[in-house]
């Protein structure tokens, strides 16, 4: 379950992140303040206290959310706020002359940010939202308080059972490690692969 | 004679930022096929000037008209127009995650909509036509200054524009790449590519330019054929300018 709840908040957390570092940093008056109130808001709170608002409190204004996607929800928008000001940041540093070219050679807005802009920041922004991802894959294991069946609950609940700590914990530790080296594995093959080609320091 | 069908024509454009006035009042024409370079100092408004007649910045004041249409006034597009255009930046600009051959092409296909093999064709084309299609595919970084520039030259030619814009093209190559660059623009201008150009090289202006404006302090002070301009200027920051520009070559010949 745990690696259910990481393979699903990741992608369309990433996704969210790009769409609010793009929106605070190109957005109109109206469209940036709410990006900002986004970001601000889950920055700003504890990711327990995101997901029992969405999954205790949320219940008495009429909206229901099983503990599986209110987990979703509160891991994409918490995980998607932080990356956010990776990707924020990494616009920024991409040089205005990159800029300059595309609106040179006749591309609107749009276009200059999807093919010039974001390809360049994203790549800047792998080692911050790599950071990012792999805190996702620990503290998901604050799902299990609303009821998530993911790995930690799962020790908790066998603890509780057979009393043998150390075995279960360990062993629940061990395995949010091998999920983590997973991530760090993975993201440095796509850095590998992303990579251009000519910016290597010479060694 | 032959037709002159007026291509940029420029008037009384202002521009300042919150501290200073950079331009003050600039008008000139540019006919079709003819070359004409802009020197003088630093700061006296040149970039600034080739970015607003672009519209990647805006002018507060003046007219501006591109084959006859004002684009200063009630333009519906500004891309359209930015499209007949081609810029070449003094920091080359080229985009570093892209291949050469796909900094070519991109706008092909983005702008242009052409297919992918079209735009490849013609990027190919447009990168030989600056002798660099052994080099298609490598990325910036693994590029000297002058091929650099010369791939953006490439890029800026591949969207068929009506007139080049050059601003300051070999400023920031080393002595040795700048030949090579000039070496293109030289045949560009052979080919009757309508062109402005803002640079110091003087010899390139005498052996290419029909007509040199030149600035300062936000205005044209001067302009005529190269010649006249070089040895026999009126205007008495011309003459000074030359005058430091010919000690400086007559210093390193010595």
């Amino acid at each position: 379950m745990t690696v259910e709840l990481i393979v699903v908040s990741v992608p369309i957390g990433v996704a969210l992140a790009i769409l609010l570092g793009v929106a605070r940093v190109y957005g109109n008056k109206p469209i940036s303040l709410v990006a900002t109130t986004v970001v601000g808001t889950f920055r700003g709170l504890p990711a327990i206290v995101t997901l029992f608002i969405i999954f205790f409190a949320l219940p008495d204004l009429g909206i229901y959310f099983s503990s599986y996607w209110s987990a979703v929800i509160g891991f994409v928008l918490v995980t998607g706020a932080y990356q956010s000001e990776y990707v924020r940041g990494s616009i920024q540093s991409v040089e205005s002359g990159q800029s300059l070219a595309a609106q040179s050679l006749g591309m609107s807005r749009s276009q200059e940010i999807l093919h010039i802009i974001l390809p360049q920041a994203i790549r800047a922004a792998l080692p911050g939202i790599s950071n990012e991802v792999i805190y996702l894959v620990l503290y998901s294991s604050l799902a299990s308080y609303i009821g998530v069946q993911e790995m930690f609950g799962v020790a908790r609940t066998f603890n509780s059972l057979e009393f043998r700590p150390i075995e279960i914990f360990l062993t629940a530790g061990l395995l949010y490690a091998a999920l983590a080296t997973v991530c760090f594995v993975g993201f440095r093959m796509i850095e590998r692969r992303l990579r251009i080609p000519g910016l290597e320091i010479a060694k | 004679m032959t037709s002159s069908e007026i291509v940029l024509k420029v008037e009384d454009v202002e521009k300042g930022y919150s501290d200073k006035k950079v331009l003050n009042g600039v008008s000139f024409e540019i006919d079709k096929g003819q070359i004409k370079v802009i020197c003088g100092s630093s700061g006296s408004g040149k970039s600034t000037l080739l970015r607003c007649l672009n519209l990647l910045t805006r002018p507060d004041k003046g007219r501006i008209w591109l084959e006859g249409e004002e684009i200063t006034k009630g333009l519906d597009n500004v891309n359209r127009v930015r499209q007949k255009i081609g810029f070449v930046f003094q920091e080359f600009n080229l985009f570093n995650h892209l291949t050469a051959l796909r900094n070519v092409s991109i706008a092909l296909q983005v702008v242009k909509k052409m297919s992918k093999d079209e735009a490849k064709a013609l990027a190919m084309k447009e990168l030989e036509r600056v002798n660099l299609e052994n080099e298609a595919h490598k990325y910036p970084a693994q590029l000297s200054g002058g091929q650099k520039q010369r791939v953006a030259i490439a890029r800026a030619l591949a969207m068929n524009p009506v007139i080049m814009f050059y601003d300051e093209p070999t400023s920031a190559l080393d002595p040795q790449l700048i030949g090579e660059v000039l070496d293109v623009m030289k045949k560009l201008a052979k080919e009757k590519l309508t062109s402005l150009v803002v640079t110091h090289e003087i010899g390139f202006a005498r052996s290419v330019a029909d007509e040199i404006l030149f600035m300062g302090d936000g205005k044209i002070l001067e302009r005529g054929p190269p010649n006249q301009i070089i040895e026999n200027p009126a205007h008495e920051d011309v003459r000074q300018f030359f005058r430091r520009i010919n000690e400086l070559y007559r210093r390193e010949q010595r």
